[in-house]
């Protein structure tokens, strides 16, 4: 180096000039910038920051719990239970799968369907991994709480059902709600989180049972975790009590009247339109939806060809068979079509054209009045009345007056409305014209009529009350979940007034008094407690070993309080044409009904071993 | 030493330096906190043992004639290039970075360092080659110091801090007089790189279609096809200027070698950068584009200096921070939480400080008695000021996220050491200003 490194600087003060105008703009555009953040757009960021470390959470609204009419003890009603939570940012990625499997084991699980709940993400969101954990089960995981990183838990009530299985087709059940019903109740309250009713009371009163869930109010660090007390912005809202008109004993007493055979039995009170009891078989048991085998017991449901979870009171409708014939007999007695007391005389066959229809007695009844052939539910009879003197329209309008093929309003979902057929709907369903054998067959309540069990019962209604049926319903009382008082009182309501003659009720009475008093079932109405009045019924399903077996009747025949009164309708999907269950079945609800009796004692009372087990005398006269 | 030679100390500096490490430890002590209010880290603890040792290296520092920085200034960078290759070999790697010698924790980052070898270096190369400064080949010859610890830096792999070095020798060749046309060439290619890499990615995470002036910088063809049109018009201007010697073609050639450089350098980034550096430099674009992934950081950065206000949130009392909204809080985003619990006022000091260190860098510099001080003067604003634009800038939201610390605040010895290493130096070429003393 010849020159000397430290000679006077000469640096161009221009460029320095130019270096500090670049400092001191950028120091000026930064204080500006940060002034603008921090001072003229501080609310939006503070906004922010709230909304980032304040989370709303949602405290879910106990359901109200289902009673019968007595106000006791509760069909439905809510179980502590837990939830299993993860939270995927807060554990270790390496150890999950040992951390997944010894929960698995604990919850009673497969490792794979919890691990399949986690997201990859490390999100900070709460995801639930399992429901429906017992106090034990948490205890357990408590207890060890180092060894599962990121596991949480929390209160999350599962329903209890505490009932005999034949109310599981009235009180439903409740589940997640699922994309289709949050679409469609998305403006109700109701989100992705919310429990549903899927059926039944459940779903129908759901509005009623399921409450307002309240907001709760936290502050959470970026990790999730509560760094402040909780507050409740709104108190979640407890749901409404629900008191059915539903009789548990009388329930349970037709559901063992009705044993293990396919059917139904409908008991509801003329007077106001009150079910007593819905037994519908075969049923189901709903508590097993929340266990843990609940897939493959649903599945299992589902692929059973009786169809369980049909409800065969309201949402399966048959050929109502010779109860029909109460119809045609208040036809003929208002149009005055035929003379009550003019005899017709059955030879046990009757020829229209190139077809012979035989009555259900081949050899004949002989001559009949009105009255007789009712009693003896003589085909040949009404084949003529129906045919000659009343015609399709005749019967169609009477079959609707008296709340056939129309549903009956029962607050239960599914209802269907059954079928009362004329002309113009066999040409539009069939393309075939309507034809003699069409009238004969309506005119015995065969062929195309079908009706429910629910709809027989009001039929029955409409003759108790001589022309009113009020709306069936098994809603009684919505009751306050706390205090117990009475918040809303189902009335009676009126469904059908018919324009018919109570003389004409009283006649039809009359004859339906006979049925059981002097007709074939009178040996096996052996109760001595309360006079009955009713029709029976045998109808064909479609196929040849399968029939329909009907009684459809009220009792006490007179009585001074209308209250008193029952309808009993029962429906049985029997193998044999003869074997007459539903008049065997009834004669047994009947008995415990008015006695106060239980079905055991009922059973000893009248001396009815053979409807102790239906099954038995089914397989014994099959072999 | 009389009494009024303790004068000639630049007291002023002192005292920043002295402030903002105090606003260190407050504020590494504040970000260890959860939101109990407990203190889970003992950094701030470490801190104050870095800010006191470095304290000692400073002083040490002003001792030490600064001309003996100059007899040593090669064999400085020399152990520096050395640190660097070992830590390439056998350094820790702290996330995804083989940065560290040593333990982490208690290591050093040798590429902290090596930017103050490369200050000195590059200042005692200007000295030496002062006389032919304008001239291209001396030009050359300097950038080779950069390049050379900028390379090892990129393979270890740490893209920020590389980018330091580009401001450092930038500054120091511009004040020891280069032509600007040279140094204009090297803005203008690192711009137009920049532009050509981000232009692709921007159009495809934020505009979400491609049209055909996109398409010249993200189709490989294409690119290829413009890159050897733009290599012809070099190559025809070149031969223009030989043969005519008129201006225009000297201009043509330069403003296309810019070009097609930039081009091709674009298209070996979009080769070589990773895909979390080209997702940073897209959210720097759009934070919003991913506000659980790479955008978290920049989007809560935001909230937590925007909701600070004017006076802040108070000490200790930042939520963003405290609730571990805010990452990297104790060393690339500790200006977020400074802004969080004191405000716009408390910013304001930082700003202070820093602008008062910057200012006083360039005095010093004026009044230095010999260019080596001087230049050594401007590589260190250089870096402080590049650190302070590049970090506090990311905070806000208005650079890229690129993860370097900023000087005398962010945890971390080894880039305390070196601030204050700078601080030593700075105060040391004032102490001198007159003369030689000892």
């Amino acid at each position: 180096m010849s020159k000397n490194p430290f000679e006077n600087q000469s640096i161009k003060k221009e460029r320095m000039f130019f270096l500090i105008l670049v400092v001191c703009s950028v120091f000026v555009i930064f204080t500006l910038y940060l002034f603008s953040m921090q001072v003229t757009r501080w609310m939006e960021y503070q906004n922010r920051a709230w909304a980032v470390a304040r989370r709303t959470s949602e405290v879910p609204a106990l359901r109200g719990e289902i009673y019968d009419r007595n106000y006791d003890a509760p069909l439905a009603s809510n179980v502590d239970s837990f939830a299993v939570s993860i939270v995927p940012a807060e554990t270790d990625r390496q150890k999950l799968p040992q951390i997944i499997s010894n929960l698995a084991a604990i919850l009673g699980t497969e490792p794979q369907a919890l691990m399949k709940k986690i997201p990859q993400a490390d999100v900070f969101q709460t995801i639930e991994l399992k429901d429906n954990v017992s106090y034990g089960q948490i205890v357990q995981i408590a207890s060890n709480i180092e060894d599962f990183p990121g596991i949480s838990w929390s209160s999350k009530p599962v329903r209890h059902y505490n009932h005999t299985p034949s109310l599981s087709h009235v009180i439903g059940y409740v589940g997640n709600i699922n994309t289709e019903e949050l679409h469609l109740l998305y403006n109700k309250g109701y989100d992705a989180n919310s429990i549903i009713g899927k059926n039944g009371i459940e779903k129908e009163y759901d509005l009623t049972l399921k409450g307002t869930p309240g907001l709760k109010s936290i502050t959470v660090d970026a990790k999730g975790r509560n760094v402040q007390e909780e507050r409740y912005i709104r108190a979640p809202v407890p749901g409404k009590n629900i008191v059915l008109t539903i009789d548990r004993r009388i329930q349970e007493l037709c559901e063992k009247a009705l044993g293990e055979r396919m059917g139904s039995v409908v008991v509801l009170k003329p007077a106001t339109g009150e079910i007593l009891a819905m037994v519908s078989y075969p049923s189901y048991d709903t508590n097993r939806f929340y266990a843990p085998d609940s897939a493959s017991y649903y599945s299992t449901l589902l692929e059973n060809r009786n169809h369980p979870f049909l409800n065969r009171s309201i949402q399966s409708a048959n050929a109502p068979a010779s109860v029909f014939k109460t119809i045609m007999m208040t036809a003929t007695l208002e149009e005055r079509a035929f003379p009550p007391t003019q005899k017709i005389d059955c030879t046990g066959k009757l020829v229209l054209g190139d077809r012979t229809f035989n009555c259900h007695l081949k050899t004949g009844h002989g001559p009949l009045n009105l009255s007789d052939a009712l009693m003896e539910s003589c085909d040949v009879y009404f084949w003529e009345i129906g045919g000659n003197y009343l015609g399709p329209r005749k019967i169609e309008q009477y079959s609707r007056m008296m709340g056939l093929g129309e549903k009956t309003g029962v607050d239960l979902p599914g209802e269907v409305a059954g079928l009362v057929p004329n002309p113009e709907w066999k040409l539009e369903r069939t393309n075939e014209m309507w034809v003699g054998g069409d009238t004969y067959n309506m005119s015995i309540g065969q062929g195309f009529t079908q009706v429910t069990t629910l709809q027989i019962a009001d039929l029955i209604a409409m003759i108790v009350n001589e022309g009113t049926i009020y709306v069936p319903h098994l809603l009684k009382e919505v009751r306050d979940v706390v205090t117990g008082e009475v918040v809303e009182k189902r009335a009676p309501r009126i469904l059908h007034k018919a324009d018919i003659s109570s003389q004409t009720f009283k006649e039809l009475k009359k004859a339906m008094r006979r049925v059981v008093s002097e007709g074939s079932i009178r040996r096996l109405f052996n109760n001595k407690v309360v006079s009955v009045a009713g029709k029976t019924g045998t109808g064909e399903v479609g196929f040849t070993d399968r029939w329909t077996s009907w009684f459809a009747s009220y009792g006490p025949y007179q009585a001074e309080n209308p209250e008193d009164q029952v309808v009993v309708v029962v429906m049985i999907e029997a193998s044999n044409e003869w074997e007459w269950w539903a008049p065997k079945a009834s004669n047994a609800i009947y008995q415990g009904i008015f006695a106060n009796q239980s079905y055991e004692e009922v059973v000893k009372t009248l001396d009815i071993w053979y409807l102790n087990n239906g099954t038995d005398i089914i397989r014994r006269r099959s072999e | 030493m009389n009494r009024k030679s303790y004068l000639t100390f630049d007291f002023i500096i002192i005292l920043a330096v002295l402030c903002l490490s105090v606003i260190s430890v407050c504020f590494i002590y504040s970000s260890g906190l959860n939101s109990e209010g407990i203190n889970t880290s003992v950094e701030f603890i470490k801190q104050i043992i870095w800010v006191v040792t470095g304290l000692a290296i400073m002083a040490l520092i002003i001792y030490v004639d600064y001309k003996y920085l100059y007899d040593f200034a090669y064999y400085i960078y020399g152990v520096c290039i050395i640190m660097l290759l070992i830590t390439l070999l056998v350094g820790n790697k702290v996330n995804g970075a083989r940065s560290w010698l040593g333990l982490p924790g208690v290591g050093i980052q040798p590429s902290e360092f090596a930017k103050l070898g490369t200050i000195i270096a590059l200042s005692a190369f200007c000295t030496k080659n002062r006389e032919n400064i304008r001239s291209l080949a001396v030009f050359l010859r300097a950038a080779v110091i950069p390049l050379l610890p900028m390379a090892l830096i990129l393979a270890q792999p740490d893209l920020g801090t590389s980018l330091v070095y580009i401001p450092i020798f930038l500054v120091i060749l511009f004040m020891a007089g280069t032509k600007i046309r040279y140094l204009f060439f090297l803005v203008a290619c690192g711009i137009g790189v920049t532009l050509f890499t981000i232009i692709p990615m921007w159009s495809g995470y934020v505009l979400k279609q491609e049209t055909f002036f996109v398409a010249v910088f993200s189709n490989q063809l294409l690119m290829l096809a413009v890159l050897g049109a733009c290599l012809l018009i070099v190559i025809l201007s070149a031969v223009g200027w030989f043969i005519f010697k008129k201006g225009i073609y000297y201009w043509m050639c330069y403003s296309f070698v810019i070009l097609s450089s930039s081009l091709f350098m674009a298209m070996l980034a979009q080769k070589i950068l990773k895909a979390y550096q080209i997702m940073r430099l897209v959210v720097f674009l759009d934070p919003s584009v991913d506000p659980q992934g790479a955008g978290w950081n920049i989007l809560q950065s935001l909230t937590a200096i925007g909701s600070g206000g004017l006076f802040g949130k108070g000490f200790l009392r930042g939520t963003q921070s405290h609730y571990n909204y805010l990452p990297q809080q104790s060393n690339d985003f500790i200006f977020s939480i400074i802004a969080e619990e004191i405000g716009f006022f408390g910013s304001m000091v930082v700003f202070l400080c820093f602008f008062i260190i910057i200012i006083r860098a360039f005095i010093i510099a004026n009044s230095s008695k010999d260019s080596f001080g001087s230049y050594l003067c401007f590589g260190i604003i250089a870096m402080i000021f590049f650190h302070f634009v590049i970090n506090i800038g990311m905070a806000m939201g208005i650079m890229p996220i690129t993860g370097i610390p900023l000087l005398f605040l962010s945890y971390g010895g080894s880039s305390l050491w070196t601030s204050m290493m700078a601080a030593g130096i700075l105060i040391n070429i004032y102490y001198r200003r007159y003369g030689f003393k000892i």
